[in-house]
């Protein structure tokens, strides 16, 4: 159905892409898979229309097509469900889904009852409930999702891409998202699905592209690859182990506890929670999305304000925390939002290593830039940050070495806690690698690290302690080997106590 | 795989950072209309004629160093018009031709400013409200406190006080260049001090800056006291360039006052750009007033002028961020 074959594409410095090829059939969900940098984004710009190859075919039902942009691909029906959804927040769901194409009365007012009979149809045949008169503002991010689909669908796609769709949503969100896929799937809709989690490929893709350097790699069927085949392709070497061992000697029992939360409630997202985070170990804090957790670590860093209870740090118990104190305090917080949140995109390296650390490269009233180049040049090497220098601008890098360039900030001010907020999100398979060795090595300088994560093999096989929260509140603490993927889902889904 | 850096390669030529291209476009156009100017003019190039146009920027661009600082944080100074007119008033009517009240004044006029400025500052960290709304409201209030104090131009001042604007130093006025020497300090400031630093990081996101433990309000107030201080270093300029100060002499200075901050290449959104672009975008715009006084062009068509440049100016701005 679409045949991309031969396609290379050259941006200044870097060749993104040499002799590409890519098979899609009708009716199939097509897994995209590579570590970050590898091409996707470039092959999946190609075939929208957003960017002309530099040279190369692409075929759309055997014949051959040249976008003159992304609408002439639209037009063709091709749709990608980017990662960042676009919808208008104070629109309606029905309008959000017919924008710029809203059906008409016939004195040419818009039609908002038609719109919304339209839009209710879609919903139904996606299998979703969601009011059509909702703002968009009001939806959960997996009923955004469900729009942004229903957006493509009015356009009776061909083609349907998805950018790491499940990035932003978890658990059940996940499974409703894949049988909704199935179902387009079924009706003859092809599919390209591209996603960091390899579980996900398994579970719901039909057949696997694997590229590399820009380059491909091998295409399969998913039921005669392994997971361990799949990421030695992708790696292009065998990762005998993802995950770093735990190392000997280290008690979880006895090891002296650095951080002690009691109590802590946030609004309704975090309803009293009490808590340890012992030195050198590695804590988890496992959960399903909008259970809680994201909120709880940035009370504990003093990013949101606690609406009761309290943190003892250092010897001294605190109700307040405001994120200067905690920095002054011995904590580093790598948030989830690395974009908006962590990095000054538009910063060096150098600049965006010392951000929470400027006081240590001031001399006087300047700052230090000879200084401050130092300091980046020891964390690019002891860190393998992979750019030109402390000179690079971090908006160009991939999203694992800009993720290394965060953890090198905050290396320098935790002595105590490092908070780690979905560390390896949207962080190719090799570089996830380094940052659990990055963070099995700052905990052992004695630094307690808490860890969120929603991939459970990640959560389990790097907690050495695991608190999981459902709903605001902890629901359990699983040591070592009581740490099990099974225990896990258990306590983060099971049903509603009753009251 | 020994290295990851990647040292060994034959150099990629860099792409122009946003900054050296956006001096590279003012340069351009500014090269355009003296070009021009030197065709339908030979006096334009003539030295006097350039050492005007110096002259000539010398307010705006003192008024826009304050609303830059402002506006790369994110926010916004829109009382900084009032407010010149508020102290301009002050200076000359509480001066009143008494040379011993110069010093006395001139201090007090700045301490006003930048206390209207903090305050502003405090509005926008207290009241949580859009610095637009806040800067507007106090515009507002000053007007009405300078139209109480007159209506009418008033006082005046004494002999020498002019130098401030008419003096010279080597053909340049002393003005110009004391202005000129505030903008590289400034520059300097930004790019070498950790509040620098803070001040594009608040502009950049605030909520990153609280989370990187700066001190958001503090920086915030800052730049809308600094803001207060340069309109006051204005209002004191122009009673020295017209002899009194006049109770409307502000107004225009609101809005025209963004100008040169969005032709210089800072981003309204705050976190990008550079002061020095600012002065580049005030001189870029005195230049351009000249030529067209020299070809007899009508007032209202040098603002219609002046209004395309900023559309083209920001038009060609977005363009680069796409293609970023």
């Amino acid at each position: 159905m679409l045949l991309v074959s031969g396609v290379s594409k050259s941006f200044p410095g870097v060749r993104a892409l040499s002799d590409m090829q890519l098979e899609v059939r009708e009716g199939e969900i097509h897994a995209l898979v590579g570590e970050n940098g590898a091409g996707k984004s470039t092959l999946t710009k190609i075939i929208a229309g957003v960017q002309p190859p530099d040279t190369g075919e692409l075929r759309l039902d055997g014949k051959p097509v040249h976008w003159s942009g992304p609408a002439a691909a639209k037009a063709a029906g091709i749709h990608v469900i980017y990662q960042e959804f676009v919808l208008f927040p104070h629109l309606s769901v029905a309008e959000n889904i017919f924008v710029g194409a809203m059906p008409r009365t016939r004195l040419g007012l818009l039609d908002h009852a038609a719109a919304e009979r339209s839009a209710a149809a879609l919903m139904a045949r996606l299998g979703v409930s969601i009011d059509p008169r909702r703002p968009a503002s009001e939806l959960s991010v997996a009923d955004q999702q469900m729009v942004e689909i229903a957006k493509a669908l009015v356009e009776r796609p061909k083609l349907l891409i998805l950018d790491e769709p499940t990035a932003v949503i978890a658990g059940k969100e996940v499974e409703a998202l894949f049988e909704r896929l199935r179902r387009l799937r079924d009706e003859g809709v092809a599919i390209i699905y591209i996603s960091h989690r390899l579980e996900e490929i398994f579970e719901i893709c039909d057949r696997v592209t694997v590229v590399k350097d820009g380059q491909w790699v091998a295409t399969t069927p998913v039921s005669e690859v392994t997971r361990d085949r799949l990421v030695s392709l992708m790696v292009g070497r065998d990762v005998a182990q993802l995950f770093p061992p735990r190392p000997a000697g280290l008690d979880a029992a006895t090891a002296p506890v650095v951080l002690r939360a009691e109590n802590v409630r946030v609004g309704h997202r975090v309803r009293g929670v009490s808590l340890e985070l012992r030195g050198g170990l590695i804590t988890g804090l496992a959960g399903m999305v909008g259970a809680g957790r994201s909120e709880l670590a940035m009370a504990l860093f003093g990013g949101l304000s606690m609406d009761g209870g309290s943190v003892t740090i250092g010897g001294a118990t605190y109700t307040r925390m405001i994120p200067a104190r905690a920095i002054a305090l011995g904590m580093g917080f790598v948030t989830e939002d690395r974009k908006s949140e962590g990095l000054a995109m538009l910063q060096d390296v150098g600049a965006n290593i010392s951000a929470a650390t400027l006081h240590d490269v001031t001399s006087g009233p300047f700052l230090d830039r000879a200084r401050e180049r130092t300091m980046a040049q020891a964390d690019i090497a002891g860190y393998r940050i992979a750019c030109r220098g402390p000179g690079n601008a971090v908006s160009t890098m991939s999203g694992g070495n800009q993720q290394k360039v965060l953890i090198a900030r905050w290396a320098h001010t935790c002595s105590r806690v490092l908070i780690l907020d979905e560390p390896t999100r949207g962080v190719d398979v090799g570089a996830r690698t380094e940052i659990y060795r990055i963070m099995r090595e700052i905990a052992a300088r004695g630094v307690a690290i808490l860890m969120i994560s929603s991939e459970l093999p990640e959560i389990v096989g790097m907690s050495d302690r695991l608190y999981v929260m459902r709903e605001g509140v902890l629901t359990g603490l699983l040591e070592r080997d009581g740490i099990t993927e099974e225990r896990v889902v258990d306590l983060a889904t099971h049903a509603r106590q009753a009251a | 795989m020994s290295s990851t850096t990647i040292s060994g390669k034959p150099a990629v030529r860099r792409p122009l950072t946003p900054a050296t291209a956006r001096f590279l476009m003012i340069g351009m156009l500014m090269a355009i209309i003296v070009a021009i100017g030197a065709l339908v003019a030979d006096r334009f190039l003539r030295p006097a004629n350039l050492a005007n146009v110096f002259e000539q920027a010398t307010d705006l661009a003192l008024v826009a160093l304050g609303q830059s600082l402002t506006v790369l944080t994110g926010g916004i100074d829109l009382s900084v018009g009032s407010l010149i007119s508020l102290l301009s008033v002050l200076t000359s009517g509480l001066i009143d031709g008494n040379g011993a009240m110069v010093l006395p004044v001139c201090a007090g006029v700045i301490l006003l400013g930048v206390l209207v400025g903090t305050l502003n500052g405090c509005g926008v960290v207290l009241l949580k409200i859009h610095p637009l709304i806040v800067t507007l409201g106090m515009g507002a209030v000053l007007q009405g406190v300078a139209l109480l104090y007159t209506r009418s131009p008033v006082g005046g001042i004494p002999d020498g006080f002019d130098s401030i604007a008419y003096g010279r130093i080597g053909g340049l006025s002393v003005g110009g260049i004391a202005v000129l020497l505030i903008f590289v300090a400034v520059a300097v400031l930004l790019r070498r001090t950790a509040t620098g630093r803070a001040i594009y990081a608040v502009g950049d996101d605030r909520h990153a800056a609280t989370l990187l433990g700066l001190k958001v309000r503090r920086v915030t107030i800052l730049v809308y006291a600094a803001s207060g201080l340069f309109s006051a270093l204005t209002a004191i300029y122009l009673v020295a360039r017209f002899g009194s100060g006049q109770p409307y002499t502000g107004a225009d200075y609101t809005l025209s006052s963004v100008t040169p901050v969005v032709v210089g290449g800072i981003v309204l959104s705050g976190g990008r750009g550079n002061v020095l672009g600012t002065l580049l975008g005030a001189y870029l715009l005195a230049l351009l007033n000249n030529l067209l006084n020299f070809l007899h062009v009508p007032t209202q068509i040098q603002l219609v002028a002046e209004g395309l440049i900023i559309m083209a100016a920001v038009a060609v701005h977005v363009e680069r961020e796409k293609r970023a």
